[in-house]
């Protein structure tokens, strides 16, 4: 199991140092425009990664069976802060989203905590139930409450690509555990369903679909961003323009140091680098799940099944958006993305897997056997 | 561990997850290795960035600095129309603009008030402290474009000789239009690539051909000459009521120009405002019979060929004599006079007969010699090159009349240029106005040769004429009004009727004088010519006087000067700085 972290531990630094290159190549413009310093993303940027290091290695070294105990007060925490956001005054508005609350020279974004709460809460959750997955009330009901009750005021801030990047991970771990298939199938349409709902109720949001469908004839407007992302990957070409020579994060790539960091990436490095940092997610997910199966008993099993899907659906969301094989969506790119509550929970939770990974038994030693093939545990 | 199987739904996660990944690794795939050249060059076309980069027009200097002809820096005021109406404050902006600049309220209201779009001129060729102080309002959505306007500090002086350049920076009359190309210098230009922002990105420059500042320019013309000669042609205008006049004063030994008017003149500053037949510089552009003036060239001529001697004795038929079956008179009937009186008395008839005497071919060989006919070359637009028909064309009485100045058409400047060469032992010089260009750093870049065109007559013959013409203004001869205290003046009056169809008019006629200083030495030379004087219009009557308060101050002058002088806009730039 030690090769299994390395393998995850690599990987995550290898994406780091790509990531906090890349930041300050794709930010140094943004940071002379707005504030005359080009190191300006870059610094902040830095020291939450100094920050984020220190607390992943520190999760790492704490046993992580102590999170079913802290899972329920988390998540009421994390739901308190949640609502705290929407009160006008208190939540820092962005953009029409209150996403962030200012603690002094911090700015924190309550709907990243929102993931690994999920997470610790739902694991708690089926852990203890497991064996009754099947069930309506407990396997079903009573985790779409509290999933949906974080959902919900998620997507109030609003925040609909976290809103959809938790609902996908809950799920999983729900159908993961053995959730009976017709209930998720059926809970999942209607969410989908009141989802649509939402989207065509908001005018922006019908555009930008309409927009993701044809994009030529909204180049100026909705597309323009989705475009310029294409064009960074036609620009890069098969061996990039060179470290620091993308055009498009002159200004042409809205949001090029944040959400869209991955096309500047393409257009910099080209092909053979942007292939890699797929190939190392792709390492990240393997790893990760070969940990989850490896652990000693369930609420680690599902804590560390739940953090492979988070990072990996997460980072397939935001590469699929910068592709233009999704709908645009507001989601970083792990590791990689300016933005420090991201990287704190994106290191933190791989903290957590790491120590989940100290903790795993040989194959056929657990005491549980969720995982197992059914005829094995049941 | 991977005895046991797994469980079914942990396969399916992990093949759709690593489907997703495929899914987006062929994506990937396709765009960086896009084949799509088209996209490609829509790209290239956004990204494409030109910039063509302005430059500032040279100056206009005289011979010692003064500034004649400089940019100076203006805005272009404008609004965002648009975002004005938007943000409600038209009538606010639209009152403190018309305040500011002088314009009417309601009208500015009428063109702004309910109108889109977000671009309206305002206000072209505003002074840039007039902008600051508007800028120093923060009046929202007002804007300024960066310019600049010609100015002419002096006004009308030196109207014709400096020109003026049109509003879109081309030189379009004198010095501004001939010497245009090194006025205006060259555009660079630049192929690059921008950002989003419309700013150029340095490191993807491709093409760059820096600009290169206008020269400056300085002129051989004196201020203080030329205002002299400028006072003087007023004061003539006034006096004898004239149509207009023009004077022009050279140096003999170099044929450098120290000053040239042409009344009417204007302002620089305005040139749009007056007639453009007044832009026109008439002392090198307006054809007209020299007259007496021009039996100076006979005379020279005939004494150079060794025919007559200045003591042969001519007989001038008592005022009236017949040739050719035509009369010709004298203004004032004479008997026999020598060569010396016939310039003193200027006798139509003791000319006639010299030239005749000449003869036809000779008298043409000698005064095409003199540059008659032809363009003097100075560095003027819009020369005229005077005329004189070819030998084949002349009547048999044509010599008697091209030797009095008639059938025979100078500007003042070819009339000034032969007397000069008489001057200047018989070279014939090309007359010129600029004397120094400088590049934008100063260096010198052109510094005008005194140019030799023709010898017409020997160094002997100069002599001689310079002693006979220093008769004419004496008691007794026809420009004693010319005579100088301190200075020996040399000259000829001219008088002339102007042509009209069919003949020549009784009461349009041409006074001129031209003539130089020292006489024994010669300095500089001057030619006046006065256009349709009233009443009185013998060139002895209007013009020498004019002549006279020209070379008065201006003699006074030059005997001032120190030897710099003589260099024009300065020595080289090591000498010029201390």
């Amino acid at each position: 199991m030690r090769n299994t972290a390395s393998l995850v531990t690599g990987a995550v630094l290898i994406l780091l140092t790509l990531g906090i290159i890349m930041l300050y190549s794709a930010s140094a413009m943004a940071g002379q425009e707005q504030y005359q310093d080009p190191q300006y993303f870059f610094r902040r940027q830095l020291v939450w990664l100094i920050l984020s290091l220190c607390a992943g290695a520190l999760l790492s070294q704490i046993n992580y069976r102590i999170w079913r105990r802290l899972a329920v007060p988390l998540a009421l925490v994390t739901m308190a802060l949640l609502a705290l956001t929407l009160i006008p005054g208190i939540g820092t508005t962005v953009k029409g989203s209150s996403r962030w609350l200012r603690l002094g020279p911090l700015s924190l974004q309550p709907s990243e905590f929102a993931k690994i709460s999920m997470i610790l809460l739902m694991a708690w959750w089926m852990s203890r139930i497991q064996r009754r997955a099947r069930e309506f009330v407990r396997g079903m009901l009573i985790p779409s409450v509290f999933l949906g009750a974080m959902l919900l005021l998620v997507f109030l801030e609003p925040d609909f690509g976290t809103t959809m990047l938790i609902a996908l991970v809950g799920a999983s771990m729900m159908f993961v555990v053995g959730v009976r298939l017709s209930y998720l199938l059926i809970a999942g349409s209607l969410g989908l369903t009141a989802f649509f709902f939402a989207v065509m109720h908001n005018a922006e949001r019908w555009r930008r679909i309409i927009a993701f469908l044809n994009p030529e004839k909204y180049e100026a407007s909705e597309a323009w961003q989705l475009l310029n992302a294409r064009y960074a990957f036609v620009m890069g070409g098969a061996t990039g323009a060179g470290l620091g020579q993308s055009v498009q994060k002159r200004f042409y790539l809205p949001e090029a140091h944040t959400d869209f960091i991955f096309a500047i990436i393409g257009e910099e490095l080209g092909l053979a680098v942007s292939l890699m940092v797929l190939v190392l997610f792709i390492m990240i997910f393997i790893g990760g799940l070969r940990i989850s199966v490896c652990a000693p008993e369930s609420f680690g099993k599902l804590t560390a099944f739940g953090i492979t899907m988070m990072i990996t659906a997460q980072a397939l969301l935001n590469i699929g958006v910068v592709t233009g094989s999704l709908p645009t969506k507001g989601l970083p790119l792990p590791f990689i993305s300016f933005g420090g509550s991201s990287l704190l929970v994106s290191l933190s939770m791989t903290g957590i897997l790491l120590n989940i990974a100290r903790h795993s038994i040989a194959p056929g030693q657990e005491d549980e056997k969720l995982f197992r093939n059914r005829k094995d545990w049941a | 561990m991977t005895k046991q199987p797994f469980s079914w739904r942990l396969a399916c996660v992990l093949v759709l997850i690593l489907a997703a990944f495929g899914g987006l690794s062929a994506k990937l795939f396709w765009l960086h290795l896009n084949p799509n050249d088209a996209l490609r060059l829509k790209i290239q076309k956004t990204l494409k960035f030109e910039h063509k980069i302005s430059v500032g027009r040279g100056s206009i200097m005289d011979r010692n600095g003064a500034v004649m002809a400089a940019d100076i820096a203006v805005r272009d005021v404008k609004v965002d129309p648009g975002k004005l109406n938007a943000g409600g404050h038209v009538q606010y902006v639209a009152e403190q603009l018309a305040r500011m600049l002088d314009l009417d309220l309601a009208l500015l209201l009428n063109r702004l008030q309910g109108r889109t779009g977000n671009y309206a001129p305002i206000k072209r060729f505003v002074p840039a402290d007039k902008a600051d102080e508007i800028r120093a309002l923060n009046l929202p959505c007002v804007h300024f474009d960066e310019g600049s306007l010609r100015n002419y500090p002096g006004g009308a002086m030196m109207a014709h000789v400096v020109g003026f350049s049109n509003l879109n920076g081309e030189g379009s009359g004198g010095v501004e239009q001939r010497y245009n190309s090194w006025l205006r210098g060259v555009e660079g230009y630049r192929i690059s690539e921008k950002d989003a922002h419309k700013r150029e990105i340095f490191s993807r420059r491709s093409l760059d051909i820096p600009p290169q500042e206008g020269s400056d320019l300085y002129l051989t013309l004196d201020s203080r000459v030329q205002y002299y000669v400028e006072k003087a042609l007023h004061e003539a205008m006034e006096e004898h009521h004239a149509a207009g006049a023009w004077a022009i004063v050279q140096r003999v030994r170099t044929g450098e120009i120290l000053a040239m008017a042409s009344l009417p003149d204007f302002d620089l500053n305005h040139f749009g405002k007056v007639d453009p037949e007044v832009h026109r510089n008439r002392a090198i552009s307006f054809n007209y019979e020299p007259g007496s003036t021009f039996k100076v060239a006979v005379i020279a001529a005939a004494l150079n060929e060794g025919i007559i001697t200045q003591d042969e004795v001519f007989d001038c038929e008592n005022g009236t004599w017949h040739y050719g079956g035509r009369p010709l008179r004298d203004y004032h009937p004479y008997g026999l006079l020598s060569v010396q009186d016939i310039i003193k008395k200027s006798s139509n008839i003791g000319a006639a007969k010299i030239a005749l005497k000449l003869g036809e071919g000779k008298l043409e060989k000698y005064l095409r010699d003199f540059g008659v006919g032809r363009f003097t070359g100075i560095d003027l637009p819009g020369e005229e090159g005077g005329l004189l028909y070819s030998r084949a064309r002349w009547s048999k009485i044509s010599v008697t009349r091209i030797a009095m100045g008639h059938e025979v058409a100078v500007t003042a400047m070819q009339m000034l240029s032969l007397i000069s060469a008489i001057a200047n032992d018989g070279f014939l010089m090309r007359p010129y106005v600029v004397g120094t260009a400088r590049d934008c750093n100063g260096r010198i870049i052109y510094r005008a040769e005194p140019e030799v065109v023709a010898r017409p007559i020997s160094q002997e013959t100069a002599a001689q004429m310079r002693r006979l013409m220093a008769r004419v203004t004496e008691q007794g001869g026809t420009g004693s009004r010319a005579a100088l205290a301190e200075y020996t003046v040399a000259g000829k009056t001219g008088s002339a009727q102007k042509p009209v169809p069919g003949g020549y008019s009784d009461s349009a006629h041409m006074a001129s004088f031209v003539g130089f200083i020292p006489a024994e030495n010669p300095e500089i030379s001057i030619i006046v010519v006065v256009d349709e004087p009233q009443p009185l219009h013998t060139g002895g009557v209007v013009a020498a006087p004019v002549f006279k308060k020209i070379a008065e101050p201006v003699m006074r002058y030059l005997a001032s000067r120190p030897a710099e002088w003589h260099v024009v806009g300065g020595a080289s730039v090591m000498e010029a700085s201390p």
